[in-house]
């Protein structure tokens, strides 16, 4: 019977103790919540707006493919339009998150990479990071539509040709703040945040 | 009947639901009055008797420790869980999902959610054996153990669902289904 109480005491403590370390963990998760919510892709305000149709611009790629960027897809597709430059450091780290993004999301969704300037050193930039496959159009008007400023930045089209989401995009975690933005129906997770909160 | 161990146990947890409840409105009972106006169930000269809340909290608190009032303050406390849950449950109705609930401390905006209405009514149905009449049997020491330690494991687990519901999940909620 001392046996049975003593370890019955002892389970008290435990199970307190236990409960203890679940309160201070529950606490932490709260806090790291506040702490780490996504960052979302940066907004500059000029250039077409969130929620209204993209300029429909006729583009070829440098395989000579033809684009009708921005125009309403019979095959209900979006189209990441993705603006990189080969003098651009930050594209060429964030090119891999994009080819795998794009991997990740070819269910619904399609790449398109957008760049200005010199077609020969376009082309071995396409052929030094291995970009074979996605289309990779070199046109002035494509970024002067956008009003492209700081690279890489990105703009999200959805099936309708209506923009969903823009922004400039440093990191996976920008890029991918633009698939949520579109799947939560928001202009950006700024937006969605400064709701929430 | 139920034994005294674990009626102890059941009616010193909700004392100190009850009493910390109303320390947290007693803190600031004009922000309370705000959030009483805010749920707009009852006139605004009603209104000005929301101290009445916390003062009743405090009672049915205090009075779930003494064995004559226990029934009476069980009830009351039922009665008033149950009050909650159908003023949190109006307001939800009314599409208000942005209203504060008025719980958890004058500096805590929350808004009302449903899980709080359901918790109210489980929470006014657990107070149910406080009705019951006491088994009569020699305490032990171990009682005692039982007692102190099952209240405290109980208030620890509330704050931690407590926290798990109002805090993380409503912001991972929207995160989840991404893919």
């Amino acid at each position: 019977m001392t046996a049975l109480a003593v370890s019955n005491v002892v389970l008290w403590i435990l199970v307190l103790l236990l409960s203890v370390v679940v309160l201070a963990l529950v606490r932490q998760l709260g806090v790291l919540h506040e702490r780490i919510a996504p960052a979302g892709a940066l907004m500059l305000n000029r250039g077409p707006a969130v929620g209204e149709p993209a300029p429909i611009l006729e583009v070829a790629d440098l395989e000579g493919h033809a684009h009708r960027v921005g125009a309403a897809r019979a095959d209900g597709r979006s189209t990441l339009l993705l603006f990189v430059s080969p003098t651009c450091p930050v594209c060429k780290s964030l090119l891999p998150a994009v080819k795998s993004s794009g991997k990740d999301e070819r269910a619904w969704m399609d790449v398109i990479l957008a760049s200005d300037g010199d077609t020969f050193e376009q082309r071995q930039f396409v052929r030094s990071q291995g970009l074979d496959g996605i289309p990779y159009v070199v046109s002035a008007a494509l970024g002067l539509a956008y009003q492209v400023g700081r690279l890489p930045f990105a703009a999200l089209l959805d099936e309708h040709g209506i923009l969903r989401a823009r922004g400039l995009v440093n990191s996976r975690e920008h890029l991918e703040s633009l698939f949520e933005a579109k799947r939560l129906g928001v202009a950006s997770l700024q937006e969605y945040f400064s709701g929430a909160l | 009947m139920i034994d005294p161990a674990v009626g102890a146990m059941l009616a010193g947890a909700f004392a100190l639901l009850f009493v910390s409840a109303a320390l947290d409105k007693l803190r600031s009972l004009q922000g309370f009055a705000e959030v009483f106006r805010a749920y707009r169930l009852l006139p605004d000269g009603v209104a000005r008797l929301s101290w009445l809340v916390p003062a009743l909290e405090l009672t049915v608190g205090v009075g779930l420790l003494a064995r004559r009032s226990r029934a009476g303050a069980g009830a009351a406390g039922a009665a008033l869980l149950v009050a909650y849950a159908a003023a949190i449950a109006i307001n939800l109705q009314r599409g208000r999902r942005d209203l504060a609930c008025g719980c958890g401390g004058p500096h805590a905006r929350r808004p009302i959610a449903a899980w709080m209405a359901w918790r109210n009514l489980l929470l006014a149905g657990l107070l149910a054996p406080m009705l019951l009449p006491w088994i009569v049997r020699p305490m032990a020491a171990a009682d005692a153990v039982t007692i102190g330690a099952g209240t405290a494991v109980a208030a620890l687990l509330y704050m931690s669902l407590d926290r798990l519901l109002a805090q993380v999940t409503p912001r991972t909620a929207p995160l989840r289904g991404s893919r």
